[in-house]
């Protein structure tokens, strides 16, 4: 990451990067709380019947949070190499 | 330093809640209505399973297309992809299919639009509101995208809170549930339903990978696209798994199945009033937003089509004041008219699903050849490193191939269509392009040659063929 010599700028697009990271962060819980409720809701009524392939829901659930949180923490890297150096928010 | 290099003159003022407004506005009419075909053919186990598997598909999806955006920032998108990456066969396929895709759901959004607007004043026609909806919303993309997308915000957020207030509501008991509509709907086609339901997965995500499209327009598209397009995919995950849950215990499935207006119809079924007005609100909202951020998506794919002359370069023309592709936002109108009285809208519909299903296979390919031309990873080439590649990109691949081949049960013919038009596109491109394409001109974008291609410049030197 670049640095630069004026610390109030810095300041304000650190603070402005808290903001983003607080944005996805606050999304990503929502996404696993409600995948989870609508998981637990439709698995435990219809389980006599789902128990079968229970593991299908697993794993694809399992797949689509992880790989969405590892990206956006890869966006939140990435806003924060480049920050500095596009002047992003200027 | 800027990280816009020069490549026309869109005007470039697009934030990240822009792509967020574009690429959620296309695809939440998917979960108004559309998505609950899953449910007619695998019950809501199946229609659970679909949701996952189409979702784990556009993330990695969403991932590839966030680093292809913000890597080449160009208007075209999978098409400017393909045709960096792979090959003018490939980019025009793509470019047709983009097209393709989204004017057939801007028309098809329209006549939902005018059948709305006539439930609730009888005394309009469908015809003549169609026609107005699709010259509004061609008129407000003509004047200047930030308008655009900016009342595709508004929209599409009002659409988004619908849901959200409607399942807080329902998962904290406000609304008197039935959740022996479940197990009653679980399976009703057995394990083939399971597989046959993936078909119309994509209905809840589908043209995500459209906010990637508006790229070459954003003031800081390393920053705005791939932040943009993850928040608009979680948004999407999450209203997919709200809508599905909310539909299936308010409307017993053999209904759900076969519901013109899904989520509507499960708020008339709370009988709470609050909810149904809402619910009615955000269907037709959704309606409009996803019409709209039709209209620039594919007036963006024609005007990229024609600026590398692959269609008459006349509609490249860039609007001396607006600084929008006017005559490409001018264009979609004939099309879209014909599209919406073609009198087919539910092969337009599936024409749609195939088109995007082919640029699945194609958006992830793209990036592995982009990694293999330039593995080097600086602020200019690639400023957005995706992760877990090209991994995610074959997977993505085998998800979209696996989706595609279920459409074999019940439109086959549209298969076989789909096939011979990008087949016969994807031969005469290349033939066309053979002799006349000039080679990518990496310098021009800031970018340094690509890997293997000083071999293959020597080579040519000691053919003799080259500067001569």
């Amino acid at each position: 990451m670049l640095e630069t010599n004026d610390p109030a700028l810095e300041s304000k697009y650190h603070s402005k990067l808290n903001g983003d990271t607080v944005l996805v962060i606050g999304m990503l819980v929502l996404l696993v709380g409600v995948e989870g409720f609508v998981l637990y809701k439709v698995l435990s009524e219809t389980w006599e019947i789902a128990e079968n392939f229970f593991s299908l829901y697993v794993i694809f659930v399992g797949l689509m949070v992880s790989i969405e949180a590892i990206g956006c923490l890869s966006v939140r890297n990435s806003i924060k190499n480049h920050m500095l150096e596009f002047r992003y928010y200027d | 330093m800027s990280e816009n290099h020069e490549s026309g003159s869109l005007v470039k003022t697009l934030r990240p809640f822009h792509v967020w407004a574009l690429g959620v506005g296309i695809v939440l009419v998917g979960e108004y209505m559309g998505w609950n075909f899953t449910v007619a053919k695998g019950g809501v186990l199946g229609s659970l399973l679909a949701m996952l598997v189409a979702g784990t598909m556009y993330v990695m999806i969403s991932l590839c297309a966030s680093e292809l955006g913000s890597a080449t920032k160009l208007a075209g998108g999978p098409y400017d992809w393909a045709r960096l990456f792979i090959g003018p066969g490939a980019a025009a396929s793509v470019g047709l299919a983009v097209y393709m895709e989204y004017i057939a759901l801007e028309a098809a959004d329209a006549i939902v639009v005018a059948f709305i607007a006539q439930s609730i004043f009888p005394e309009l026609q469908v015809f003549p509101v169609t026609l107005l909806v699709i010259a509004l919303l061609t008129f407000v993309n003509y004047r200047g995208v930030v308008a655009a997308l900016t009342l595709n915000f508004f929209l599409t957020m009002i659409a988004f809170i619908a849901i959200v207030v409607f399942f807080f509501a329902t998962a904290f008991g406000t609304v008197d549930i039935h959740p022996e509509y479940l197990f009653q709907g679980a399976l009703p086609n057995g394990m083939i339903g399971l597989f046959a339901a993936l078909q119309f997965g994509p209905w809840f995500y589908l043209g995500i990978e459209g906010a990637a499209m508006c790229a070459e327009e954003c003031k800081h598209p390393s920053r705005a696209v791939p932040l943009g397009q993850q928040a608009g995919m979680i948004t999407l995950l999450i209203g997919a798994a709200m809508t599905l849950y909310l539909c299936a215990v308010l409307i017993p499935a053999d209904l759900l199945g076969v519901s013109v207006y899904p989520l509507f119809e499960a708020a008339q079924n709370s009988g709470v009033f609050i909810f149904i007005a809402l619910l009615g609100l955000g269907t037709f909202l959704t309606c409009v937003a996803s019409a709209n951020g039709c209209v620039c998506d594919s007036s963006r794919s024609w005007f990229a089509l024609s600026r590398d002359h692959y269609v008459s370069s006349w509609f490249s023309a860039v609007h001396p004041r607006y600084n929008t592709p006017y005559r490409a936002v001018i264009f979609t109108v004939p099309v879209a008219i014909g599209f919406a009285f073609s009198g087919f809208l539910d092969q337009v519909i599936t024409f749609s699903i195939i088109s995007g299903l082919l640029c699945y296979v194609l958006i992830p390919f793209s990036l592995i050849r982009f990694r293999n031309l330039f593995p080097e990873t600086t602020s200019k080439v690639r400023p957005f490193v995706g992760p877990l590649q090209p991994f995610i990109a074959y997977f993505a691949i085998a998800i979209a191939i696996t989706i595609l081949s279920t459409l074999f049960w019940g439109y086959k013919y549209n298969l076989i269509f789909g096939f011979v038009f990008y087949g016969i596109a994807y031969f005469y491109f290349s033939y066309k392009h053979k002799t006349s394409k000039a080679e990518n001109n990496w310098a021009e974008m800031g970018w340094p040659e690509p890997k293997g291609s000083e071999n293959a410049r020597m080579g040519m030197e000691v053919m003799g063929v080259g500067d001569e």
